[in-house]
């Protein structure tokens, strides 16, 4: 199973809940989160997650 | 994870006065402020900003380490999440360098900017939730095995003397594969380490020999690595060199004092608050999908510290108050997590309550607790550990209720339990 996972936290997104309380709905794909966005745990980037096998 | 490993590390010293009373001195630092939230919401309504010292809003005992600073405390979760994310205005190491820097070493805790974020995503890799999932099968469930078998034949325990109190701490040995027989000498000067903040030189005495020890330990595991959590660390590469010895000796130091301490407390709570709602806690047995909902509002109800720092570096204000460079900020998590303005009817326990906010147990912004996922595995543990072992487990009628006391680290005393024989 495969999750974009924030680097600096552990925060991990998931597309079915989305990031709501952020203004991202439920289902929206990482890809299509504006750019702008930042982790809600820990405020990093959306370049500061990476793509990994989370088992 | 492996067994513990051979006895090849020099055995970790003792303090010198023996029978100087680590857990107790601990216990009377704490104080027994029975409930600082009606005071933190009257503060917050008047101004999310007031030139007081936490610390002294609720006891007596100054804290000789940081008592002489200029301090501002900050109420209400806007407010605190404004300091939280502004690190360049709001430091770590500003405020920290006071306590911290000291008790521990050069931990992520005290970093600021570039050097935070290098040292801190190579440190959060060994704790992202999917791998500290693994340890609740591996490691965290025998800790509760051992523990429960110790009175599960009583039919009656006190679940913080006899549980609570230990458990997060022997997982961290586990984790480390200490030898079981050194873990009262470890908890011991686990615990020790903050001693300073109260004036008692044992503080510095703890730091000393918890470091001579991690020292020998990184070396021993690094020629002989295994797959445990000490052997990783001494042996990441970033940009082929191994992460700094300094850096690792602090977080290992950290690592035994939060990672035990605060969970304890987080568990305790969390097993006051269902015992003390005996038709929720069976509904929980009943269906563990609430379980996470159960730690989620623990956390958020009476979390694992109810106040950070940080240092003002440069001249700002928050909400109409100007706050000068050189401030001390106290940023207190607890009056978030009770701020109404976030969290409806905020002083209810309340697991199925609507999720409007992100509640900061572990703080936020870039020096989140690096080790919240853990604390949740271990949290939600614990509980199940409870309800699967002690059949019927009730607050025992002859004893004390648990009351949680404390202002700044919050937890019962004792919680007197009783259950059914199996």
């Amino acid at each position: 199973m495969w999750r974009w996972v924030c680097v600096n936290c552990g925060f991990t997104y998931e597309e079915e809940t989305g990031d709501p309380l952020s203004g991202i709905a439920p289902g929206t794909r990482f890809e299509d989160i504006p750019d702008d966005w930042k982790c809600p745990e820990c405020g990093a980037t959306k370049a500061d997650f990476e793509f990994m096998d989370v088992g | 994870m492996n067994a513990p490993i051979a006895r090849v590390l020099p055995p970790l010293e003792d303090l010198e006065d023996k029978d100087f009373n680590v857990f107790f001195m601990e216990r009377e630092m704490r104080g027994r402020f029975p409930d600082p939230y009606p005071l933190l919401e009257k503060m917050r309504r008047e101004s999310s900003v007031h030139k007081v010292e936490y610390n002294a809003l609720f006891s007596d005992t100054p804290d000789v380490e940081l008592h002489h600073l200029n301090h501002y405390s900050v109420f209400g979760y806007d407010a605190c999440m404004r300091v939280l994310d502004d690190p360049e205005t709001f430091t770590s190491w500003d405020a920290w360098k006071y306590n911290i820097a000291k008790s521990f070493g050069r931990t992520v805790t005290v970093m600021d900017g570039a050097e935070h974020k290098r040292f801190r995503k190579v440190l959060q890799k060994a704790f992202l939730p999917h791998v500290v999932q693994r340890w609740g099968v591996s490691v965290v469930q025998p800790v509760i095995d051992r523990l429960v078998n110790k009175f599960i034949d009583r039919g009656k325990a006190d679940l913080i003397e006899e549980y609570t109190h230990h458990f997060p701490f022997q997982i961290i040995y586990s984790m480390l594969l200490l030898d079981p027989d050194e873990s009262p000498v470890f908890h011991k000067l686990a615990v020790a380490q903050l001693l300073s903040s109260g004036g008692f030189p044992q503080g510095a005495e703890a730091t000393a020999k918890l470091g001579v020890f991690f020292k020998e330990m990184l070396a021993e595991r690094r020629a002989n690595p295994g797959d445990d959590l000490v052997s990783h660390l001494a042996t990441i590469e970033v940009d082929g060199d191994y992460l700094d010895e300094d850096v690792l000796i602090s977080f290992l130091r950290q690592l035994v004092n939060a990672g035990g301490d605060t969970t304890y407390r987080s568990m305790s709570v969390l097993l006051t608050c269902l015992l003390k709602e005996p038709e929720l806690l069976d509904r929980i047995r009943k269906d563990r999908k609430l379980v996470p909902l159960a730690v989620e509002e623990a956390l958020r109800w009476d979390g694992p510290i109810s106040v950070t720092y940080r240092g003002c570096v440069r001249d700002t204000e928050i909400d109409g108050v100007m706050i000068p460079a050189g401030a001390f900020m106290n940023v207190i998590l607890g009056s978030a997590n009770r701020d109404p303005t976030r969290f409806e009817n905020p002083d209810k326990f309340d697991i199925f309550r609507e999720r409007t906010a992100r509640p900061l147990p572990f703080a936020g912004g870039p020096h989140i607790c690096v080790g919240q996922h853990l604390a949740r595995v271990e949290l939600g543990r614990a509980l199940e550990g409870v309800l699967d072992r002690l059949p019927n487990v009730r607050l025992d009628p002859d004893m004390p209720e648990p009351q949680i006391v404390g202002h700044t680290l919050r937890s019962p005393d004792h919680i007197h339990v009783v259950f059914d024989k199996v």
